[in-house]
């Protein structure tokens, strides 16, 4: 049996018609929606946006670009964390190493980062 | 007015949404235990790889070196399908999941231009689900089926093809082979194409009468829904299920009758679970096993048809099957393939009343099945099971280059770079 904090066997609880539920932080991530994918990180390049190796990073595939977010790339190949930048019409993906390069056929925003998940701090 | 929408090479697709390196790369999709190929992308298609092929062949013949094959990860299948329904759903009033790659949208009454938004729709899903579809537009479902096909086929086009104006379908059903119709089986084509009915606009302008001598009732209503008149509302189609089957190739040749029967078992509970799914009861049912064909291993093949009195319940179905299946069994051989089908399936209300011999009791029988599927269901397949279904799955299947499940298991996600 659970106890809530309201039922109990001598004196009744003051809490008895006070009792909420434990805050739901999977449903505060809501990864039911369809553009949302967990991914992992590795390397450590973009611990200066607090992003760190072993961190579970929520991705949305639904959301709209935004200048400085960082994004999840694939960029010729392979897939990388690279930081939005806007020139006039145009994105450029700026990766933790390297040139910034226009997106292209080759150079494709997957999805923007739009939270992180730490297990051990 | 409705629309089909199909992830174009669907399981290949949901490989590439993952990784990168498969851009533009001639990809199969090999069936459980990577014996046949069951998805081909355009790439591979070009190279001449046939659907079905057996892949130990086709992969010793040189043209075909650059193919890079996967074995069939349902799970990730299945998500990335949850996921186009979702996308679908959020856009459109109604969407019936057809299969796990195609989806029929009820465009009945939605304001503007359908071309246009089936076109949203594609980049939606694109996007989001990472998957690339077609989109066929028509006032009855199988115009809808028909219009995606001309879509998949006209790879310069957009992707979307309308076929509710009438004048238009005349103009293209002159160059449609009836092959392409939905529903349409190849004993039908087969006999159409006798008479000289080859295409899409020889068979509308048949009589209808004559079509329902030729190809009954079914194939009457598909007459009348390339003339444009609906007959299948949503959640409606033209083929009733006429079995179900589960039959595998195992991972290592069997040659235990113990392993034997556990692998019998477990089909028939995967089979029995289908059927309750689809309220449904088996009158009859079919079990089998053989030997490798391929290899040199000494030739056995034999199989049981037999009637089973009409049932859902698993037990007593697989109690049928393994005994039908300890009669096939013979020792000394290393089996490679094993199943159990389903037949003469009944409605509840098809049903033969009160049957006066009947070994089980139906309401307890009932409510026993309604229990085990409700705690599978909820606590995960095969928690509660029949004990004859085993522990050890030794046999269980080969899949020698599985992706990761990406979307369902936290060890399994993508790795991204820094």
């Amino acid at each position: 049996m659970s106890y809530r904090g309201d039922e109990t066997t001598g004196f009744q609880s003051p809490a008895q018609d006070y009792v909420e539920p434990v805050i739901d932080l999977p449903a505060l991530l809501d990864l039911r929606q369809p553009g949302l994918y967990p991914v992992r990180v590795v390397g450590q390049q973009l611990r200066s946006r607090g992003i760190h190796a072993g961190d579970i990073l929520i991705a949305n595939a639904a959301a709209d670009p935004i200048e400085g977010k960082v994004c999840v790339a694939f960029l010729h190949g392979e897939v990388i964390l690279a930081t939005l930048v806007r020139k006039g019409d145009a994105w450029l993906l700026s990766p933790s190493t390297g040139e910034p390069q226009p997106v292209t056929d080759e150079v494709e925003i997957w999805a923007m980062i739009q939270a992180l998940v730490r297990m051990k701090v | 007015m409705f629309a089909l929408i199909d992830g174009n090479s669907f399981y290949c697709s949901c490989e590439r949404a993952f990784d990168p390196k498969l851009r533009d790369k001639p990809i199969v999709v090999l069936s459980n235990n990577d014996g046949c190929v069951i998805a081909r992308t355009q790439e591979a298609k070009d190279l001449g790889l046939k659907m079905g092929e057996p892949w130990h062949l086709a992969s010793k013949r040189p043209e075909l070196k650059p193919v890079i094959c996967k074995s069939s990860n349902y799970v990730l299948y299945g998500d990335m399908s949850r996921r186009m329904f979702d996308v679908l759903s959020s856009m459109t009033p109604a969407v019936e999941p057809y299969s796990i790659d195609e989806m029929f949208l009820d465009f009945t009454g939605l304001p503007g231009d359908l071309v246009a938004r089936s076109v949203e729709l594609r980049a939606a899903v694109r996007r989001i689900a990472k998957i690339p579809t077609c989109v066929g537009i028509g006032p009855t479902k199988t115009l809808a089926k028909l219009a995606n096909k001309l879509a998949k086929g006209d790879r310069a086009g957009s992707g979307v093809v309308d076929l509710s104006d009438s004048e238009y379908r005349h103009e293209r059903f002159a160059n449609v082979p009836m092959s392409e119709v939905w529903g349409m089986g190849r004993a039908s084509v087969a006999k159409l194409d006798k008479l000289g009915v080859g295409t899409v606009a020889d068979f509308i302008a048949l009589p209808s009468d004559s079509v329902r001598d030729l190809l009954t009732v079914t194939g009457q209503r598909t007459h009348a829904e390339l003339r444009g008149m609906a007959c299948y509302g949503f959640n409606e189609g033209p083929q009733t299920r006429k079995s179900i089957a589960c039959t595998r190739s195992f991972g290592r040749a069997i040659t235990e009758w113990e392993e034997m029967r556990e692998a019998i078992a477990s089909y028939t509970t995967r089979a029995a679970e289908k059927l309750r799914r689809h309220s449904l009861f088996a009158g009859a049912m079919q079990v089998f096993m053989r030997t490798n064909e391929f290899n040199n291993d000494p030739k056995y093949a034999n199989s049981a048809t037999f009637e089973v009195e009409a049932t859902a319940d698993s037990f007593a179905l697989i109690g049928a099957a393994t005994g039908a299946a300890r009669r096939l069994w013979r020792q000394g051989y290393r089996y490679a393939k094993a199943g159990i089908i389903l037949l003469d399936l009944y409605q509840r209300d098809d049903l033969p009343v009160g049957d006066l011999f009947a070994t089980r009791d139906p309401g307890r029988s009932q409510s026993l099945m309604t229990a085990l599927d409700a705690i599978n269901g909820r606590f995960g397949r095969e928690t509660v099971r029949s004990a004859s279904v085993g522990y050890q799955r030794g046999w269980s299947m080969r899949r020698g280059n599985l992706s990761p499940c990406y979307t369902t298991r936290i060890g399994d996600i993508l790795v991204v770079k820094a």
